[in-house]
């Protein structure tokens, strides 16, 4: 079983790869789409690679739940995810740091909980249990 | 030779512009595996003559099916490894007036011009954003544009092909996959030969260049679209029509 160092390692091989960004650009805070630019399609990208590189299976939308921000009132009101919302990313997004969104819940804000923090400890769920 | 050793695929092989596409990509080099439905001895007589002159071979395979597509395209990558072309060719016409159309006349014209085009495209995109290169080539038809009578199924899914190409070409860019389509005139193939036998003649006078197209003449713009020339073409309909759609007078 990987360690979760050795966990960080792929998946900061797999960003520079699918990003074309440097080595110490992928700390495990960095947001991957303010800090490291990636867009809807290096998503994919990324999960591809992460499959192929710990050969594993990971069903769509486990990773990087898609249509989180949703116009939808129990969602997001006055641009701000509501407490329900905020529960709602909690459960689809286990290793995100929801709690940080949630002292500042602004919509914009939901992209930055894509981090590599969270794909290591998605990962490290994912392969050790 | 201008695709040197790329591994292409292409629906509907067998026969018609398909047939003309692999033929042009065999002599210009490129590995090619190409999907034939039910004309087996087609397929078998292109493989065969082909063969002396490069690569190929042949998949039996219903379009409409995403499975079927998956394994036609996981078959070239246990072949080859790769995959750096595929044209969505494979089409048929249902034509008739819209009032009185079956249910399956339309829903068949969508599902294996339209549908595959999702099938294969979607199958390929593994391989190609991992390549970081793909040629993708769907064939439309200047019917998309024109507003022919009898032929709002076909129609229907040619302009789908339009916007899936505009939409995927932006999707996929980033990747180096371009995204283009071509949407030829009237060619001379089994599937114009009824229209051609009833008015060959009007639809020569609607021509600029007053003669049908030949396969070759959209094998020609599909190896273009896919050799290194055309490497920074992407999201484009390409109209082969010998100027049918001028619309002068």
């Amino acid at each position: 079983m990987p360690t979760q160092d050795e966990i960080f390692k792929v998946v900061q091989e797999t960003l520079e790869d699918a990003l074309g960004v440097d080595d110490d650009e992928v700390t495990m805070d960095a947001t991957l789409q303010g800090d490291l630019g990636a867009e809807s399609i290096d998503f994919l990208d990324i999960l591809f690679r992460l499959e192929k590189g710990f050969d594993i299976k990971i069903p769509r939308g486990e990773l990087f739940p898609e249509n989180l921000a949703r116009a939808d009132s129990s969602f997001v009101q006055d641009g701000k995810v509501t407490e329900s919302g905020i529960a709602q990313l909690r459960e689809k997004m286990p290793h995100a740091d929801v709690d940080k969104l949630a002292e500042n819940p602004a919509v914009a804000n939901i992209a930055d909980l894509f981090t590599v923090r969270m794909m290591v400890n998605f990962l490290n769920h994912k392969l050790n249990g | 030779m201008r695709l040197e050793g790329q591994v292409a695929l292409v629906t509907g092989g067998s026969r018609g512009i398909g047939k003309g596409i692999v033929e042009a990509f065999v002599k210009e080099g490129a590995k090619v595996a190409f999907v034939y439905n039910s004309s087996k001895e087609a397929a078998d007589v292109i493989v065969s003559e082909l063969s002396a002159n490069g690569e190929v071979f042949a998949i039996q395979a219903d379009v409409k099916s995403k499975e079927a597509a998956q394994k036609a395209v996981d078959e070239v990558l246990e072949k080859w490894e790769r995959i750096d072309i595929l044209v969505n060719n494979a089409g048929i016409i249902r034509d008739g007036l819209l009032a009185t159309m079956d249910e399956d006349d339309w829903c068949s014209v969508i599902d294996t011009n339209l549908n595959s085009v999702y099938n294969f495209t979607q199958s390929v995109m593994r391989p190609m954003m991992s390549q970081r290169s793909g040629r993708i080539i769907n064939m439309s038809s200047v019917a998309s544009e024109m507003g022919n009578q009898g032929q709002t199924n076909y129609a229907a899914s040619k302009g789908g092909i339009n916007g899936f190409t505009k939409c995927l070409a932006a999707e996929v860019g980033r990747r180096n996959i371009t995204v283009n389509a071509i949407a030829p005139g009237f060619i001379e193939t089994d599937m114009t030969e009824a229209v051609r036998n009833a008015a060959e003649g009007e639809i020569k006078k609607a021509i600029a260049l007053r003669r049908l197209g030949k396969p070759e003449d959209i094998a020609s713009t599909a190896v273009f679209l896919a050799s290194s020339d055309a490497s920074y073409i992407t999201g484009q309909v390409i109209e082969v029509d010998g100027g049918l759609t001028l619309g002068g007078i």
